[in-house]
This record gives C-alpha cells, structure tokens and sequence, in this order.
C-alpha cells in the first residue's frame, strides 16, 4: 500500500489534489481512498488530505502519522504547529515541496528524499494565478509513485475539476500544469516505513470537571497576534514611501489591520500578519504599491 | 482620537486604534472583516460580543482571541438570547453597585446572514419587542460561509451557491428573492437600523457614531463581499462593495424608528452587470449563454426599488 499525505493551506486544493492522486490510481485498476481533513479554519489556515492506493482491498481507516510520501504545498507550512507537515517523516519517506528555495533539505533538516518543484510559478505561467496548486500537485504525485500513465492522470484532472465546476478552458489551463509537474519529476522507488502494529483500544474515560476548567475559555485578550499569518502570501505589497502621499486608504481598506501609520502618517505594513489579499495594491490612489512574488516568507 | 466626540466626515476622522488584532484565520480579503474593524473602532473598547457560529466564530478560536474585549459564543438561533442575558447580568451588577456605570459594556451581537435572515430570526424579533438594548451586526456574504456557501435566503436571485448551483432545470441558479430584513427590523420600529458597506468607511463610521444615541435595539446589515464564495480575487473586495452601491444593489440608508432616510444616492445608477460579471457566482449568467432575461430581472428590481421607494436623504 501506498500512503500519501498532502499539507496545504484552504485554497490551494489539496483536497483535490488528493484526489486526483486517488482517482488516477483508481482508473488504473487499483483501490484507491481519498480524504481530507481540517479544522473549523477557513481559506488559508492549514488542511491534510490522506490519499492510499493499493493493489489490494484496502481494510484500514482514518488519517496516518506514517506517510511514504509527503506533498507540502507552501514551505511557509514546515515550521506550522498546526500544520506539522513533517510528522512521521523517516529516512525512507519522500517528501515533496512547492517552493523556490533551494536548500530546504538541509534548512529544515528534513530526512529522505526531497525534490522541489515550483508548482506556484507553473500556475502563474500556465493559468495566470498561483493559489490553486491542486493539478500540479496530484500530477506530481501521480509521477513520483511511478505507476500511473498520464492518460489516467488526465482523466482524473478533468474528472475531479469538472466536479468542482470549474470551467472548461480552465480545467484545460490545469491539465497542462498537471502534465508538466509529471514531466519535470520522475518517479522513485517507494521504500516503505516499518509496518504499522495493531494499536490495543483502549477505553478513554473524561472526568467530571466544573465547566470554568473544561469550558474553552481565553482569558488573555489580543493574544492572537502570536499566530503570523504573513505565510499565507504569495504576494507581497510593498509601499513606495517616497512617492506615498498620505492619504490613509490602505490603512482603512486593510481588513487585517496590518497597516499603521506613523507619526508623520507614512503607512507601515506588519509582514508576520498581512495575509497578501493586495487590497492595499488594488486601492492606493496613486499606484505607489507594488507587489513581488513572496519567495521565502520567514 | 476619542471617537465618540467625532463627527465622521471624512477619512482621516476614523480612529487610528485598532481593537481586532491580527493573527485571525478568516480568509484573506474578507469584507466581512473590513466592515467589523471599522464598526470597533466607533464602538470603543467597552464591548462584549455575542457570536453565532459562522465564519467569525473563526475570529476567536480556542485558545487565542483577536479582541481586548469580551465574546461569548452561542449556536446559531440564539445569539439574541444570549445577548439578553449578558445584558440583564449587567444591569444587576450596575444596580448592585458591583460594577460601577463606567464599566458597562455595550452588548453586540455578530452574526452571519444564515441566523440572521434565517435561523434567530424570531429570537430576535422577540429580543427587539422587547426593547433590548443591543447592537446587532450582521456581516451579510448571502450565503452559509462556513460550512460551505449554502443558500441562505438573504442568497441573491441568480447566484450560484453550493446548493443552488445552475443547471437545465434552474439555470440562474437561485431563484429566490433575497429576504428584506432591513424592513422586517423596521416593521418593528426599533430606535435604530441601517445598511452599512466597507468601501464606505465615512458612511459606516457615523452611523455606528449616530446609533450610540439610542437605547434598544440597533441594527446594522453589512455587505460583506466574500472572496471564497463569491468567487473573485481577494483584492477585488472592496471594489466589488463600490460596484454593489454605484448599481444601486446595495442602498446605504437608516431607518430611526421605522423613518428611512437614505445616506448616499448614486448620481446615476451603473449598470448591474457591471457588478454581477466580476463575481464567479454569477458568471453562469454570461458565459456559455448570456442569460438575458435573468440578468434584465435584476436590474429591472434594482430600477424598481429607485424609482418607487420614497428616497430622502
Ligand atoms: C443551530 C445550528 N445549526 C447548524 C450549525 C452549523 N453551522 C455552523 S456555521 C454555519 C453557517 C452559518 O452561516 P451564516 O450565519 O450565514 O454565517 P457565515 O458562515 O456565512 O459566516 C452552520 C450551518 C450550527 N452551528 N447551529
Ligand atoms: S495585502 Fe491585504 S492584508 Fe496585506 S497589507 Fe495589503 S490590504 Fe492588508
Ligand atoms: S494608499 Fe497609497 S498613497 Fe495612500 S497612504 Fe497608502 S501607500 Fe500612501
Ligand atoms: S468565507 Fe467569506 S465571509 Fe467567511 S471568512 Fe471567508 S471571506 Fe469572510
């Protein structure tokens, strides 16, 4: 059996790059389950997708820690608690990661394999717009386990987009990607981890406790700002302050909030927090904002 | 800046304090968000808000707020209720002396258009019968956000929606009516009600300023453009809030016990297409076929509403 895992954020489609994975393996005559998992977090906060595909009946259930593949959709996930994409990693996992950082094996100390590919700068190139990974992604997943034909990763691109009523001459964009990811990378042999024991279930039982220690209660206020959210972009705006003629707009159409002004009224973008909307970009009066593709976030 | 003592008149009236930090999991861009921000800044430290679950449940979640002040969360149907409670405790610590009058806070309610519109609609024409003395803000992406942009009936005629999606038998998608709460409030005759956008940040603030006069209860129905469901780049917001009142979709007005007076007339109304073809939840009704008749549907309610509703400013 073959275990994939598949980190992203909401909105870069792992769900359905996990699927893609699941419904490829499928139409090549395997078993194939797919599913993702998130929180109560919308677009932008950190999801896991779980796709297994197998020669045989698959009897096993629920989400992994022991994947044989890992696919990270954005780099700026590694070092997410939330997130944890590197849980389980061994020597023997491959891990694949959208980015253009080159060093990141070493950087993050990631053990096995780990290729990189660019799957953000391929869907600006082919598609115009890099937040939706999910073609690129479940084609080069398709790819590294080496057992399905791109006729089928086709199929299965085409089958889950249509589903999401993507329209067609997008659905086509997406092929494209999804066949240049499974040209770029070549496949590798799969080692698998050591087989997983039979956990013993074991009966959990909660005590009573009085609702003020059980009740999920905060009792710091504004302790938010701890969680950066400046990994969610994959542009960056970034002010001219020479030509900035003070006019406030950024800093009122900022829905983060992110933007300050300082005593002379110049505005001050928090990076840890902005989240790359470019509302800042689309507003200035003046056009004094430009943006740059985000590379290395931290 | 003390905002209480300012009157709105233009943009560098608003507060320079925040009250909503960052670090929130809503979604980038979020219209939503743009409205509440402003809105806090008018309403000052001093609140407690009472959130029915919806995307801005997001904005507190376990264990981190955004906020410096106090939020309660409750179910959908209910944040009215809970608002009653929290302001009757509170009327009792002040009347006990246990808690000094200062320190009163204003009671919130911050609800999507799912409660509002649907599910705590009659807790909260009973909470307004009763004369409680609450603001409600109502962040109104017309549909259920967060659990996947389901039809609500505040859901626009000819909006594609998860559960409205177009098809041969319905091709405009939704086929019914957005609900009016603005005058299923005012048939209540409360103190204060009004429609607010968050490209009109002027408007907004002193209306939030123009509310806090009153005692009872106050609404405030925010168009909350919404980048997930409504299908467009997250930097299209608050263009998208511009389009929504230049085409007359989205009138900005208030209504101080049961009067309505409306707080920005378009010179010339744009055409609504010029809204409806930037958002991917109406682009059925352009692309394979032009959906003529649809479209024509919804200026011609749009011209309605212009040409017969007593406008005053
Ligand atoms: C009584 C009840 N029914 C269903 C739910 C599940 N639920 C949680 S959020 C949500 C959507 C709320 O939609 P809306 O009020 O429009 O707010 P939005 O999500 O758009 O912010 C639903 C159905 C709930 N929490 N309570
Ligand atoms: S990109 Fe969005 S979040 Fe970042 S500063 Fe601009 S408006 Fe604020
Ligand atoms: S909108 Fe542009 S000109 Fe105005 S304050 Fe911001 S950066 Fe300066
Ligand atoms: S789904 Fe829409 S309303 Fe909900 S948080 Fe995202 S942008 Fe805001």
């Amino acid at each position: 059996m073959i275990r994939i895992r598949f980190h992203g954020r909401g909105g870069h489609g792992m769900k359905t790059a996990g699927r893609i994975a699941g419904t490829a393996a499928f139409l090549e005559g395997y078993y194939a389950q797919d599913f993702p998992v998130y929180g109560a977090e919308r677009r932008g906060a950190p999801i896991t997708a779980y796709t297994r595909i197998s020669k045989d009946r698959i009897l096993e259930r629920g989400i992994f820690s022991e994947p044989d593949i890992v696919i990270i959709a954005d780099e700026s996930l590694i070092n997410d608690p939330a997130a944890n994409p590197l849980q389980g990693v061994t020597k023997k996992t491959i891990t694949i990661i959208n980015t253009m950082v080159n060093d990141i094996k070493d950087k993050f100390s990631i053990l096995g394999i780990v290729n990189t590919i660019d799957a953000t700068g391929l869907c600006l190139e082919i598609i115009g717009k890099g937040s939706a990974v999910s073609a690129a992604l479940g084609g080069a997943a398709c790819r590294i386990i080496g057992i399905i034909q791109k006729d089928n990763l086709i199929n299965a691109v085409i089958k889950e987009l249509k589903n999401i009523n993507l329209p067609e001459e997008l659905i086509e964009k997406n092929v494209e990607v999804a066949e240049k990811c499974y040209e770029i990378l070549s496949p590798i042999i799969i080692q698998h981890g050591e087989d997983i024991p039979d956990s013993p279930i074991e009966t959990i039982t909660l005590p009573y406790q009085y609702p003020t220690m059980s009740s999920p209660s905060v009792f710091s206020s504004g302790n938010i700002i701890e969680k950066k959210t400046g990994g969610w972009r994959i542009f960056k705006p970034v002010i001219n302050l020479e030509k900035c003629n003070k006019c406030w707009i950024c800093f009122v159409y900022c829905p983060e909030g992110v933007i300050s002004l300082d005593e002379s009224e110049y505005p001050h973008i928090d990076y840890d927090h902005c989240k790359g909307c470019l509302i800042c970009y689309e507003e200035c009066p003046v056009k004094v904002i430009t943006v740059e593709r985000e590379i290395e976030t931290w | 800046m003390q905002s209480d003592h300012t009157a709105y008149k233009r943009i560098k009236d608003i507060s320079r304090d925040e009250f909503i930090l960052p670090g929130t999991t809503v979604c980038a861009g979020c219209g939503g968000l743009e409205a509440l921000r402003l809105a806090h800044k008018v309403l000052g430290n001093n609140v407690v808000f009472v959130n029915a679950a919806g995307c801005f449940t997001l904005l507190a979640l376990f264990p981190y707020s955004p906020f410096k002040g106090s939020w309660l969360y409750t179910n959908m149907a209910s944040a009215p209720a809970g608002a009653q409670g929290i302001r009757d405790a509170l009327d009792i610590l002040i009347e006990k002396k246990r808690l000094r009058p200062e320190e009163d806070l204003k009671v919130i309610v911050l609800a999507g258009d799912g409660s509002t519109y649907d599910m705590a609609l009659s807790a909260t024409s009973g909470a307004i019968y009763r004369n409680l003395d609450f603001y409600y803000f109502c962040y109104d992406n017309e549909a259920y956000g967060n659990t996947g942009m389901q039809m609500s009936s505040a859901s626009p005629l000819g909006a594609k929606t998860t559960t409205s999606i177009p098809d041969e038998q319905s091709p405009m998608g939704t086929k019914f009516h957005k609900k009016d709460i603005f005058e299923i409030w005012r048939a209540h005759k409360p103190p204060y009600i009004a429609t607010i956008s968050p490209r009109h940040p002027v408007d907004l603030s002193e209306k939030f300023r123009r509310s806090m006069q009153f005692k009872g209860p106050k609404l405030f129905i925010a168009l909350s453009p919404c980048p997930t469901g409504w299908l467009y780049d997250p930097s299209h917001s608050a263009k998208i809030a511009r389009l929504a009142v230049e085409t007359g979709i989205w009138a900005l007005k208030e209504a101080v016990f049961g009067e309505t007076i409306h707080t920005y007339i378009p010179s010339k109304l744009k055409p609504v297409e010029e809204y409806l073809s930037v958002q991917g939840r109406f682009s059925h009704l352009f692309v394979p076929v032009r959906q003529d008749e649809t479209i024509k549907k919804i200026q011609d309610e749009i011209n309605y509403y212009w040409n017969h509703t007593e406008i005053q400013k």
